[in-house]
């Protein structure tokens, strides 16, 4: 022992090792629930579909409805033909309109203009509406 | 590790130019010196702040999912409970921990009581600190009410009915607390308003003034060991020291830590293997205003004001008994005048003691088996 003395700096070192070991882990196991107790809370799977009743999109009227948590919208364009697309404008991400008489979508915020099939046709978006696929099921529309 | 140290230091070298953070680092660590036969009963005070501090931070965390209307005030905590991840353990430190700060509260105050810290100069310290227990009283009983279960509702009816025993006034007082003639939607508002805001904000007011005083008159010195005195009550402020003393750190800190953790431990403890212990099974009922569940009582700790109520041949009576023995406990410094501090040398105090323990005690056990 006397030959291989441990220095004041070493036991120090040690210490320190020991606390900061000791340290992290009890950070961890608390950082580790109150991150997950704050982290958004996963909503409907998002594969899921959204079915809406055929009846509530006219003819050349549109249907908003929340589609995995964002604003999506419903056209009838032509008898029993049906289109989906996000109602995110794809520029800065305001929510479009649409306009029956012109029958095209606005975007309010920069007048970004979109045809009945998502095209661009004027303004600052920078690529087409987002389509989402649809299918028929009896007197629903499953969108998804 | 070389490259943190440097870090660390290059942050205290900035906040140090700028606010000497250092000399008030010394001063209240290492500089600051306790009496060298300071016991372990001295930990409570920092054992407290820590577990407040728990259900400052675990509260704010509720209140991201709590909903605080009745309608869905049940719901909201069944969700915490049972859909978002970790909900139950906060839940659990939450509601539990209120009862450990109960329990470390009695063992403050007891010590303190034992050990005649209360006595002059140290008035005004024990006054701030029995106006924190009332508050963290008030706190238990505001929150007590927020799940909106069986156990809440009728808890809080029966704690706001006492106060309709006061005469005259009485039956106002009571409409007054619930914000109606009964318990509902108008109190659940009000409690929640008082336990997330009003009251945690005096809480931290008088802990800051409570801490203020313990800092500025000094640590008193353990009436034990030969050399101990009773100081002769000084007319000026004097800031008592300990020359020769122990630092507060690192020694007493390391101290601090073990209690602390033991606490923490017990908290775990309970919340991992008996989260129930404290909550009996009307918890998990939501409120029903129609049906009165059998044997509704109280928490522990309100087991002897419970009992007082039921003891005394009227509420009126027995509510006074209590107001009077709280208004002596707040004003004890001021009667109990006597510089002598020794408990083998205070036969009178030490019998009060032990037999106002006993009586708490036994009382509080009659209450929950009536
Ligand atoms: S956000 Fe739609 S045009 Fe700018």
């Amino acid at each position: 022992m006397d030959n291989n003395p441990i220095s004041p700096s070493q036991r120090r070192g040690f210490l320190i090792t020991i606390l900061a070991g000791l340290g992290t882990a009890v950070t961890a196991v608390t950082l580790w629930p109150m991150w997950r107790f704050l982290a958004p809370r996963k909503g409907p799977g998002a594969l899921e579909r959204v079915a809406v009743a055929r009846a509530s999109v006219d003819l050349g009227a549109a249907h908003f409805f929340n589609f995995r948590g964002a604003p999506a919208v419903l056209l009838q364009p032509s008898p029993g033909n049906f289109a989906a697309f996000s109602a995110v404008c794809p520029h800065l991400g305001c929510i479009i309109k649409w306009q029956q008489d012109k029958g095209e979508f606005l975007c309010p915020c920069h007048a970004g203009r979109f045809s009945a099939d998502g095209k661009v046709l004027g303004g600052p978006p920078p690529k087409p509406l987002e389509s989402i696929p649809v299918a028929l099921e009896g007197d629903q529309i499953m969108v998804g | 590790m070389p490259v943190i140290k440097k870090l660390v230091k290059t942050a205290i070298d900035f906040v140090d130019v700028r606010l000497g953070i250092r000399d008030i680092l010394a001063d209240n660590l290492t500089k600051y010196l306790l009496p060298r036969n300071v016991n372990i009963w001295y930990t409570l005070g920092a054992v407290l702040m820590t577990l407040f501090g728990l259900q400052f931070a675990t509260g704010i965390l509720l209140l991201i999912y709590y909903v605080p209307n009745p309608s869905e005030a049940f719901g909201s905590v069944q969700a915490i409970m049972n859909e978002v991840p970790f909900g139950w353990l906060i839940r659990y430190l939450h509601a539990v921990g209120s009862n450990v700060i109960v329990i470390a509260l009695l063992l403050h105050m007891l010590s303190v009581l034992f050990m005649g810290a209360y006595k002059r100069p140290r008035e005004l310290t024990w006054l701030s600190g029995f106006l924190l227990f009332n508050l963290a009283l008030g706190l238990c009983l505001t929150g007590y009410l927020l799940p909106w279960s069986q156990l809440s509702f009728w808890a809080t009816t029966v704690a706001t009915d006492a106060a309709g025993a006061i005469p005259v006034i009485g039956d106002e007082i009571v409409r007054f607390l619930r914000g109606g003639a009964m318990v509902g939607d108008s109190t659940l508002g009000r409690f929640f308003a008082l336990h997330v805001m009003g009251l945690p904000l005096i809480l931290a007011l008088l802990i800051g003034f409570h801490l203020f005083c313990v800092r500025r008159v000094g640590i008193s010195k353990p009436p034990f060991g030969p050399d101990y005195q009773p100081q002769p009550p000084s007319q000026v402020f004097r800031h008592q020291e300990h020359p020769g003393g122990i630092p507060f750190f690192p020694n007493y800190f390391v101290k601090d830590l073990a209690v602390i953790s033991f606490f923490l431990a017990l908290l775990a403890g309970v919340v991992f293997f008996a989260p129930n212990l404290f909550i009996p099974p009307s918890a998990y009922e939501p409120a029903d205003p129609f049906v009165t569940p059998p044997h509704i009582k109280p928490e522990w700790y309100f087991l002897w004001a419970y009992q007082t109520l039921k003891i005394f041949p009227s509420e009126f009576l027995g509510l006074a008994v209590q107001g009077a023995f709280m208004t002596f406990l707040a004003l004890l410094p001021f009667l109990d005048r006597g510089p002598e501090r020794r408990p083998a040398r205070r036969p009178l105090f030490v019998t009060c003691y032990i037999l106002g323990i006993l009586v708490f005690l036994a009382i509080s056990i009659w209450g929950h088996y009536s």
